[in-house]
């Protein structure tokens, strides 16, 4: 199957310091692609790379066989939503407005959405169930509301593949499983491809296909969630000692201190 | 920040757009004329048609070498200053930015005093010196306070800005004063332009003369409003949605050094009216840039034509600086801005 995103000897560094350090990486429509990895490994950075934002020092990366740093960058929006850890609202703009800024690759310099734009950001509104919220301001509505209303901000873009850095970190349980469900529908219902870093251990055995956990810039461990989640790799790769016990089908991760 | 709920707010853009837009140009309009038509020398508008047709040469000479000129150059400048605010506020994110808190006023009043003391008020290729030197200085005011205020992560310390605009501006007066000290009586009173701002004008030439470094600055800054909302959601962001950012951002710095230094070069500084006007557009309108900046110019351009009328004729004949008038209404409206978002503003 074609890749839409695939990544050979990825390099970065900020100055002197080396984040990344040979990361290769693949992904297919219709997949959920999980990265792990303790605070500083490289999770942000490799995102950064994957939708364009940042330039690999060297390394390749491609959408579609197609080298990212040499796309327009209005072509590599309408390919690639990415959603950030923790969203800047400068300006309180309304729910519906900040949804609709999802269609700004497709709309020219002078130019308004139109009806038809309006019909799409209307319908992500739908879909994440945040529509009753529309006239809203964003700065009004909770952490969680926010991420749905940037999720559907990505879903406008009508994307094939989705980033998202830590979509469900500063969120409750409730929030984090409707968030990851979501995201779930979205990968089968429309087959969008899905990566996304996060902490959680927990919701990552259930909503991944594949798990790449990443320590110092490096690839420690990639497979199924069952194949990498292991007290062996968990304890390398945040530098504690874990424990993790399989019973009945269901996952136990607790710290033996 | 609140809006004031109002039937306006939640209508599609476009709609918004198009009506507040018209509103604002009538309202400008019914300002303008009744600018043109007041004053210490009383001229309506039937004396303005016979002083045309027939040879009344003082009626004539008041109203279309003075009045209606003065008229024009308050409507750029307002309009200037306000188009600019809402630009910086967009750049620096930050709602308290504005030509004036910045220091890009005292900047460019600095660079044209130095122009026209330095004997360079001559003209260059079409453009005034005088002109060219305040663009300079604003801009190289603007980068400094840009660079001392911007912290990691490309956030802006409230702070640091209003701080660097403010020690920036102190400086700044500080040598015009110098300059003023040392000048003749009469030198004195020119320079008090540069301290307290004034649209006293003689003639269309200097109209024109503004108009060009005007226009195509406020024409770069609407080129890019939706770029601005999209840089409101952050860097990252705003690069993953087709934004060029670095581009964006050297454009707006040139463009508002372009049109607020050809403006001040003029005028000196006229304080307050490029951070009042944006900040009641947007509780009205909300905060799509699309609208603001448009809007932006349509009421900053209304509203410094009728603090002008004011100033001119509120103890006739004498009229006082039209920057007492912008920055006694402006800094009592930055005051309640500061109480008023006492909570939000992080130092």
């Amino acid at each position: 199957m074609a890749t839409i995103i695939n990544c050979s000897n990825l390099v970065f560094s900020y100055n002197e310091t080396s984040v990344l350090r040979g990361i290769n990486l693949s992904i297919v429509p219709g997949k959920m692609l999980g990265i792990l990895g303790a605070n500083g490994a490289g999770k942000s950075t490799l995102l950064k790379i994957l939708c364009g934002v940042l330039k690999p020092k060297s390394g390749e990366a491609l959408f579609k066989d197609k080298e990212l740093s040499k796309m327009d960058r209005r072509e590599i929006a309408k390919g690639i939503a990415y959603i950030p850890q923790d969203p800047m609202f400068a300006f309180p703009f309304t729910v519906n407005e900040v949804v609709l800024m999802g269609r700004a690759p497709y709309i020219g310099s002078f130019e308004f959405e139109r009806e038809k734009d309006r019909e799409i950001a209307k319908r992500a509104m739908e879909t994440v169930g945040i529509i009753h919220l529309k006239d809203r301001l964003i700065s009004e509505v909770s952490a969680g509301e926010r991420q749905l209303a940037s999720i559907a901000r990505g879903l406008v873009q009508e994307p094939e593949i989705m980033i998202l850095d830590e979509p469900a970190t500063y969120l409750d349980v409730k929030h984090r499983t409707e968030i990851m469900n979501i995201l779930r529908e979205l990968k089968e219902e429309r087959g969008l491809s899905i990566i996304a870093a996060t902490h959680d251990i927990f919701s990552s055995l259930f909503y991944f296909d594949e798990i790449m956990i990443l320590k110092d810039g490096s690839i420690l461990a990639e497979g199924k969630s069952d194949e990498v989640i292991n007290s062996e790799i968990l304890s390398s790769a945040y530098g504690i000692q874990v424990t993790v016990k399989k019973e009945n089908g269901r996952v136990f991760v607790f710290p033996n201190q | 920040m609140k809006q004031i709920e109002f039937g306006l707010f939640n209508m599609s853009t476009n709609r918004k757009f198009l009506i507040s837009t018209v509103l604002l140009f009538v309202l400008w309009i019914i300002v303008a004329l009744i600018a043109i038509f007041t004053g210490t020398y009383s001229i309506g508008p039937f004396e303005a048609f016979e002083a045309f047709s027939n040879s009344d040469e003082l009626s004539k000479t008041i109203f279309f070498k003075i009045r209606i000129p003065r008229v024009l150059m308050a409507t750029i400048a307002g309009g200037t200053l306000a188009i600019t605010g809402a630009a910086l506020q967009a750049l620096f994110r930050n709602p308290l930015a504005s030509p004036f808190t910045l220091g890009i006023s005292g900047g460019a009043s600095l660079g044209a005093l130095l122009a026209l003391k330095s004997g360079l008020a001559v003209g260059f290729l079409g453009f005034s010196m005088v002109s060219i030197s305040a663009f300079i200085f604003s801009l190289l005011t603007m980068l400094f306070v840009y660079s001392v205020s911007k912290v990691r992560g490309g956030v802006v310390a409230t702070g640091r800005l209003l701080l660097a605009g403010v020690v920036a501006n102190f400086l700044y007066s500080a040598v015009i004063m110098f300059i003023q000290f040392f000048s003749t009586f009469t030198e004195s009173l020119q320079t008090m332009r540069w301290v307290m701002g004034s649209l006293d004008i003689v003639g269309f030439d200097t109209v024109w003369k503004t108009l060009i470094f005007v226009i195509p600055g406020c024409l770069i800054l609407l080129s890019l409003t939706k770029d601005m909302n999209l840089f409101g959601l952050g860097d990252d962001v705003a690069l993953s949605l087709g934004v060029n950012v670095k581009r964006m951002e050297k454009k707006i710095y040139f463009a508002t050094s372009l049109a607020a230094g050809a403006v001040i070069s003029v005028t000196g500084p006229i304080g307050f009216v490029g951070l009042i006007i944006p900040h009641i557009l947007r509780m009205v309108l909300g905060v799509d840039n699309r609208i603001i900046l448009p809007c932006s110019f349509l009421l900053g351009a209304t509203f410094l034509t009728a603090a002008d009328t004011v100033s001119r004729t509120i103890i006739s004949p004498v009229e006082i600086p039209v920057g007492i008038i912008t920055a006694s209404i402006g800094g009592i409206f930055f005051l309640w801005l500061l109480i008023k978002t006492k909570k939000e503003i992080i130092v």
